[in-house]
């Protein structure tokens, strides 16, 4: 359970990242956080496992309160929350299932992490997260020689592999072809169903958020304007979100 | 559904045999190169040295370092300038012809290999034996030492531009060619835009490995810094040593700094 | 550069639709006159002579010309200082690279957030790198007496300093979203690097030090000029004695065996790219 109570965060330089937010998002919830690039969707999102600070208010995932967390707490609090980006970041130049295994690092003694040795039982675990996105045969390859969509799946299987109760997906389909975005989206409704982990992304294509995501979060400068189930969600709540702004941009 | 991954698992590449291997190749190595290593039981001398020159460089001869005699500071430092500067310029124009005859995309293999193996040669012979070779042809001084920083200089500088040259993009020309130029007009605007912040920024980084490596000719009396360092490290007058070193060191550090900007400049345009 | 243009004003075109485009005044005037004076200082101070050149230039093949046929009977005398300048190179190297591994850690700003530390650093790699070889080498027989371990310790100190500002460099081109990715699953900063930075840098910093390797080699020839062991050492014992016949077999042993590491070397690259 994430709650956000009033929830703000300025940045150093002034600009508001996040306004008075209040939000409380459920075990085995899937929503999807929409709005104009620089509205502060992905302040939102990184707020929860507390790549970024916030200023303001109190924000407890899980009963723990994300402020107070430092140091080995905090690595110990990241470990139930998993991460992806819309750049997969992955180390290009390592196999598959070494992208995968990192996800074992934090609790491997140094030299193992130094040597690369990895346990048996850690590696069973990071074939059988490949296995769960579908692409168990692709673990010996090096990274660099997927296509997007398969990258993409490495970092949803390295995320598997750590346990997670929570995904936060920063913009995970933005850099993937139409086709592929959806067979990706899929991949996290499957995973939000059948494992009941609770997903929270962050999108820009409207359609692909209406379509696979239950609940819907607009943000406006900061602001959440919007926040309820996906099929309630008509042209005057876009407009709400957008501004407008969606004939401008076309 | 378990035997699947049960499989995979078993199907992992056997790498670790190799890695072993090369450790093993990597420590044996090592072994074999650590017989150089021997301590002997004159370190307390050797500190007190260490010692003498840092407090050297803290307590400079002003006298030195202040002076616009032949035998100051800067002077010395402004004649090393000059071999470094003059013996790049040389070596430059030596490296130009000497590079494009090796460049494998323009010229036939066999004459690039004999290139490659020319350069080589140049490279192998140590500057010290440069020094004394010039010296016979000009005396001991400064001008041996600039003829000895151009050909020392000749390897390296060759073998960076044969990389750009070897780098070009030839698309350029094939556009070039598109709109009908001459061969000259191609060279003029397809192949020397190319190369040229290459070659200069090539130059620069040459300069200041001269102006570091410059020392070297002070061994054989082929002027620069690099004797009156070694005479007074000899002597052990480390007020001396101390200021020259500083002054070396300031040096560098200044034209590295220019040099870098300089190069930034160059690639980022 | 303002002044310049102060002089040598910027072009104006006015384009038909009204539009203007300034065009600065070309720079390569000034780049030729500063060239072109820092040549004249330099001919006069270095007493750049073409006319001697001219008149003496085939003494330059004097020392080349004793040099051949060289003295192969002076083989058998090569092979032990020859395996010392290997082994110094080697050695040399590996520890220097080694070692510059973690100040090149420090000095990379994308790493190390302390602006202090990264600045301490870069300044500590910059100083090394001026000392020149030939004074760290003087310096370590000094330390070490006459023999190879001088020459390995300069080697060293030569390699630490080289790789450690390639090494930062590199590592501030790399790929920061796997570091990123790291941190938000929990790993801490040396976790961290170590699995997400480390396999990104380790081919070219491998590289890069067998390249150093390569160059090492031909240094360890001079070293032995100031008493540091290896090649160096006999190569100035019989240029003293004047046995260029000698000499030249030294030299020709050195060209095959820096052509046959960088081969080497060369080969492994390839393969790690």
């Amino acid at each position: 359970m994430i709650v956000f109570d009033h929830v703000s965060k300025i940045y150093p330089n002034g600009t508001v990242g996040l306004k008075d937010v209040n939000l409380t998002i459920k075990d085995g919830e899937f929503v999807a956080i929409i709005g104009r690039s620089g509205a502060g969707k992905s302040t939102l999102l990184r707020s929860v496992n507390r790549m970024h600070d916030i200023s303001e208010g109190t924000l407890t995932v899980n009963g723990t309160n994300v402020s107070e967390l430092k140091g080995k707490t905090l690595r110990q609090f990241r470990r139930g929350i998993g991460m992806v980006f819309q750049s997969f970041n992955l180390v290009s130049r390592t196999t598959v299932i070494r992208n995968v295994l990192s996800a074992c690092v934090p609790e491997m003694p140094f030299w193992r992490v130094l040597l690369g040795a990895f346990r048996k039982d850690d590696k069973i675990k990071a074939l059988e997260s490949l296995d769960k996105v579908g692409i168990l045969d692709k673990a010996y390859i090096r990274a660099d020689q997927l296509s997007g969509g398969q990258q993409q799946r490495v970092a949803l299987a390295r995320t598997l592999a750590q346990d997670p109760q929570i995904i936060l997906a920063d913009e995970p389909v933005a850099a993937l072809d139409p086709v592929t975005a959806k067979q990706v989206m899929e991949d996290f409704v499957r995973i939000n169903k059948e494992m009941g982990i609770s997903i929270l992304l962050n999108i820009h294509h409207v359609e692909l958020a209406l379509e696979y995501a239950d609940r819907i979060i607009g943000i406006r400068a900061g602001e959440i304007v919007y926040d309820g189930p996906s099929d309630a969600v008509d042209q005057s709540v876009l407009d709400a979100i957008y501004g407008g702004a969606m004939e401008e941009a076309e | 559904m378990e035997n699947k991954i049960k499989k995979a698992y078993e199907n992992a590449p056997k790498t670790w045999i190799l890695k072993l291997v090369l450790t093993l190749v990597v420590v044996c190595i090592l072994v074999w190169s650590s017989s150089t290593v021997k301590i002997t039981d004159n370190s307390g001398k050797g500190l007190q040295v260490a010692g003498n020159i840092i407090s050297g460089i803290f307590h400079p001869d002003p006298k030195l370092l202040f002076t616009t005699a032949k035998a100051g500071v800067p002077y010395l430092l402004l004649e090393t300038m000059c071999i470094a500067f003059l013996g790049t310029i040389v070596g430059a124009v030596i490296s130009v012809p000497l590079s494009f005859l090796s460049a494998s995309n323009i010229m036939p293999k066999p004459l690039a290999l004999i290139g490659r193996t020319l350069i080589a040669a140049i490279r192998t012979i140590p500057a010290f034996i440069y020094g004394l070779m010039f010296i016979r042809v000009t005396g001991p001084g400064p001008f041996a030492g600039l003829l000895t920083m151009s050909l020392c200089s000749i390897g390296m500088v060759s073998k960076m531009f044969i990389e750009s040259i070897e780098d070009l993009d030839k698309r350029i020309l094939e556009s070039l060619d598109a709109a009908g130029c001459t061969t000259f007009q191609k060279i003029r605007y397809g192949i020397l835009p190319q190369l040229f912040p290459d070659f200069m920024s090539t130059l620069i980084y040459r300069f200041d490995m001269n102006l570091r490596d410059a020392t070297v000719l002070g061994l054989v009396g082929a002027g620069g810094i690099g004797a009156p360092l070694i005479f007074a490290m000899s002597a052990y007058r480390w007020n001396e040593v101390g200021s020259i070193l500083l002054g070396l060191i300031i040096l560098v550090l200044i034209i590295e700094w220019i040099s870098s900007k300089i190069r930034s400049k160059l690639t980022r345009g | 550069m303002k002044l310049y243009d102060r002089i040598f004003r910027p072009k104006k075109y006015t384009l038909p639709n009204g539009k203007v485009v300034e065009e600065k005044f070309t720079r390569l005037p000034l780049v030729l006159l500063i060239l072109l004076v820092c040549t004249i200082i330099s001919v006069h101070i270095t007493g750049f002579n073409f006319a001697i050149l001219g008149r003496n230039g085939s003494k330059f093949f004097d020392i080349l010309k004793a040099m051949f046929p060289p003295n192969t009977g002076y083989m058998p005398k090569i092979w032990q200082p020859l395996w010392d300048t290997i082994k110094m190179s080697v050695l040399g190297s590996f520890v220097g690279a080694v070692l510059a591994v973690p100040f090149a850690v420090l000095a990379a700003s994308n790493i190390v957030s302390n602006r202090v530390v990264v600045f301490v650093d870069r300044l500590f790699l910059s100083l090394v790198r001026t000392l020149p070889t030939l004074v760290c080498a003087l310096i370590a027989t000094y330390i070490f007496g006459l023999g190879t371990m001088a020459g390995t310790c300069a080697i060293a100190v030569f390699t630490f300093a080289y790789i450690g500002k390639q090494l930062f460099e590199l590592i501030e081109t790399v790929d920061m979203g796997p570091y990123q990715a790291m941190e938000a699953l929990g790993a801490n900063r040396v976790k961290s690097f170590v699995t997400a930075i480390f396999p990104q840098v380790l081919p070219t910093y491998i590289s890069v030090s067998l390249f150093c390797l390569e160059g090492n080699v031909r240094y360890a020839s001079i070293l032995g000029y100031v008493g540091a062991g290896g090649l160096g050492l006999i190569m100035n014992e019989k240029i003293g004695w004047r046995e260029y016949d000698s000499v030249g077999m030294i030299l020709i042993v050195l060209f095959i065996t820096v052509v046959a590491i960088e081969w080497l070397s060369h080969t492994i690259r390839k393969h790690l790219t």
